[in-house]
């Protein structure tokens, strides 16, 4: 009993209890899904759920399909977003900060609720649900994703610099381009960050937006995994969007990861 | 908080425009309003009763709601003799014009794909026989004129205003017309980029507001106005609601309260632990807390779902449980370890050698220090645990335990919202403003200390 006080009377131990609570709940499950994709329903090694993949052609095409839907959502919600996060955070402008926060509110609200009432207001104004209704779904879903990070690198930006470059002789249009989105890229590629990510992967939302016609990459996982005699080869297409994640959020390595724990 | 001040007419009545579009419902008259759905037993009821042999029978199908306005008769004929392979209870027919149908009654647990596709194609094809079979009168064309209008209206006070300053101008001196001009050019920046915002915040909200609006009125469908009621917020607290969105509610209540928990106290240690590593130990700890904030939802609930079966782990509240503290304790670490770095770090060592026991020196030195960090961790995992969907979905097994997000899933799958859930929507929407303003003056007042 003394010798444990004395472990633990050292504050670095108590991390510990954490570090094996990652271990075996992030990184023991994220190896397991490598795991289950090279095995097969007796746990024998096995590369054949993996030629599945690429003989699968309604697979590739819905993976394809979810990419470009998610590069057209991040290339819209930038489209949208990065004027609003600019006018917000443009001292003359006068914005309250309130208004940020309208912004960033929805961000709060269960995803699958503001999915529903959008349905249901395209189904009040007699708007066929389909590809515009994802889109539209999609980019109202992950719009203040993408603001608050451009907001805030925008806030932190040093205004010298564009009066600088005004009293040099650039005019609005040059400062912005040359000064101002230079300097807001570390913000504009978080924000990319972390639209496209949750697109890219999203599931449940497609379902409801497009009335079952569309099915994106993450129904698709989430159909084979939840069938029993099909699981390895959803951790198959899991790994598959494992690896795209990992490589958008090397591209976005820069940021601060912490922005939802940041906001409070 | 800077204070928010209306600058010009021109933009308050477009706003107030823009606004009261939304709020047009409430003045409506009242329409009546098909809408139909065809799901699982108990969402429309398709009553018939079954021949004991079936080809050749023709039927006449009653179709009952609980939730929609909804009811017709059908007549059908059946065309094949024995139940579809693998439910017990699914009856495949034509109706009249020859076109086969397939209506499912129970549908039994869903074993493979093939299975879903079929009932799947089933439903559509059924569903859409219906709504041509019903008239679906949606009566809400008006709603484009109100639209229409506005928009006309706000251009015709525009254009009037311009027109207006333009003649009062003529009379000034060149120099002066020329100052007025670069001062317009400003204005008018000013201007549009506010009603940029506005208009995207009335899209953002437009769904909300609809929700909000509509839970003041008693009507199944939402777009149907039937009056202000507050029957349903009466139902919602007198539990008169739905049985699976009670049970959901008190689900989503106990696993945000035991993750939040959990997380904090677990963060809260981590954090002292991690800020007192080596710098190396440290960089590598820290980037495992933030696996869990990058992974997206389906890749943190599917791996744990392997997890589960891997060990043999039923799934249920245990399971949910654990998955929310997860994807939680990453934030509070990160909400504490700020309030860390700004204390003092020897008052800890202080403690104990005045002769506190670790535990002690826990409790009175640190823990009062990281009290607003560990407030903010919880509150915030509190929220994200209410929230999330994903890893719920994954994670709860087949045992029938439903959160507040799993439930609005399956409601919607099935065909429309349960009216309920309106109410507490507005509710949640209301406390989350309330807390997000609370939580800002703070912040705000605590910069100006």
């Amino acid at each position: 009993m003394s010798k444990l006080i004395r472990i633990f009377s050292s504050r670095r131990a108590w991390a510990w209890p954490y570090v094996f609570f990652l271990m075996l709940f992030v990184v023991l499950p994220l190896i397991l899904v490598a795991v289950y994709a090279f095995t097969d329903i007796d746990g024998h090694f096995t590369m054949r759920n993996f030629l599945k993949f690429f003989s699968h052609s309604e697979a590739i095409q819905t993976f394809l399909y979810s990419v470009m839907i998610a590069v057209f959502n991040t290339a819209i919600c930038l489209l949208i977003g990065y004027p609003a996060a600019y006018i917000m955070a443009q001292e003359d402008f006068k914005t309250p900060k309130v208004m940020a926060m309208l912004f960033i509110l929805p961000m709060w609200i269960n995803f699958l609720l503001r999915t529903v009432a959008t349905v249901e207001l395209f189904n009040m104004l007699g708007l066929p649900l389909g590809e515009g209704a994802l889109l539209f779904g999609l980019c109202y879903d992950y719009l203040p994703f993408m603001i608050y990070p451009i907001y805030n690198t925008l806030q932190k930006m040093d205004n010298s610099y564009v009066e600088a470059a005004q009293d040099l002789g650039a005019s609005r249009w040059q400062s912005f381009w040359k000064v101002i989105v230079p300097l807001s890229m570390p913000g504009v590629y978080s924000g990319i960050v972390m639209v496209f990510m949750p697109t890219v992967s999203t599931f449940a939302i497609a379902e409801l937006l497009t009335h079952n016609n569309i099915k994106l990459f993450g129904s698709l996982i989430q159909d084979y995994i939840t069938t029993t005699d099909l699981l390895n080869y959803g951790a198959v297409l899991s790994l598959v969007l494992l690896v795209i994640i990992a490589l958008t959020s090397f591209f976005g390595d820069n940021d601060d990861n912490g922005e939802k724990g940041g906001m409070i | 908080m800077r204070q928010f001040k209306m600058h010009n007419a021109q933009c308050t009545i477009i706003l107030i425009a823009y606004l009261s579009l939304f709020f047009t419902p409430l003045f409506a008259q009242s329409n009546l309003t098909y809408d139909l759905h065809v799901g699982a037993t108990g969402e429309v009821q398709v009553l018939a009763d079954f021949p004991e042999s079936y080809a050749g029978e023709k039927i006449n199908i009653t179709v009952q709601s609980t939730k929609y306005d909804v009811q017709g008769e059908y007549d059908f004929v059946f065309t094949n003799e024995e139940p579809v392979d693998g439910f017990a209870e699914v009856y495949r027919f034509s109706d009249e014009q020859g076109t086969p149908w397939i209506v499912w009654r129970n549908s039994k647990e869903i074993k493979n794909r093939a299975q879903r596709t079929l009932v799947q194609n089933a439903y559509n094809s059924f569903e859409a026989y219906l709504h041509e079979q019903i008239d679906v009168r949606r009566s809400t064309g008006w709603i484009w004129w109100v639209f229409a209008g506005v928009l006309l209206l706000g251009t015709a006070v525009y254009g009037g205003y311009v027109i207006y300053s333009r003649r009062k101008e003529k009379e000034l001196s060149s120099v002066e017309q020329e100052m007025l001009r670069r001062k317009r050019l400003g204005q008018r920046r000013h201007y549009f980029s506010q009603l940029y915002l506005w208009v995207l915040l009335v899209v953002l909200y437009a769904p909300i507001a609809l929700i909000a609006v509509f839970s003041f009125t008693k009507s199944k469908v939402l777009g149907n106005w039937t009056g202000f009621s507050m029957d349903l917020y009466a139902n919602l607290f007198t539990g008169k609601a739905d049985a699976g969105l009670n049970s959901a509610i008190g689900y989503t209540v106990l696993i945000a309260l035991v993750a939040a928990v959990c997380s904090t106290i677990l963060g809260t240690l981590a954090a002292i632990g991690i800020y007192n590593m080596r710098a190396r130990s440290r960089k590598v700890v820290s980037l495992l807390n933030s696996v869990p904030m990058i992974n997206p939802d389906i890749i943190t609930g599917i791996s744990l779902f392997l997890l589960f079966v891997a060990l043999g782990m039923s799934q249920g509240l245990a399971t949910v449980c654990i998955a929310h503290v997860v994807f939680c304790t990453p934030y509070v670490v990160l909400s504490v370890l700020p309030r860390l770095s700004r204390m003092n770090p020897n008052t800890y060592e202080a403690a104990l050698d005045l002769g506190a026991t670790p535990a002690q020196a826990l409790r009175m030195v640190m823990i009062p220090e990281l009290w607003p960090g560990m407030l903010s961790g919880f509150i915030l995992a509190l929220t994200l645990s209410v929230d999330d969907f994903g890893v719920t979905f994954f994670t709860k097994g087949s045992g029938g335990l439903e959160t507040l997000s799993t439930f609005i899933y399956s409601d919607a799958r099935k065909g429309g919202l349960t009216p309920e859930l309106r109410p507490l929507f507005t509710i949640i929407l209301l406390v989350m403003l309330t807390v997000l303003i609370y939580i800002n003056i703070r912040n705000s007042k605590q910069e100006k200390k």
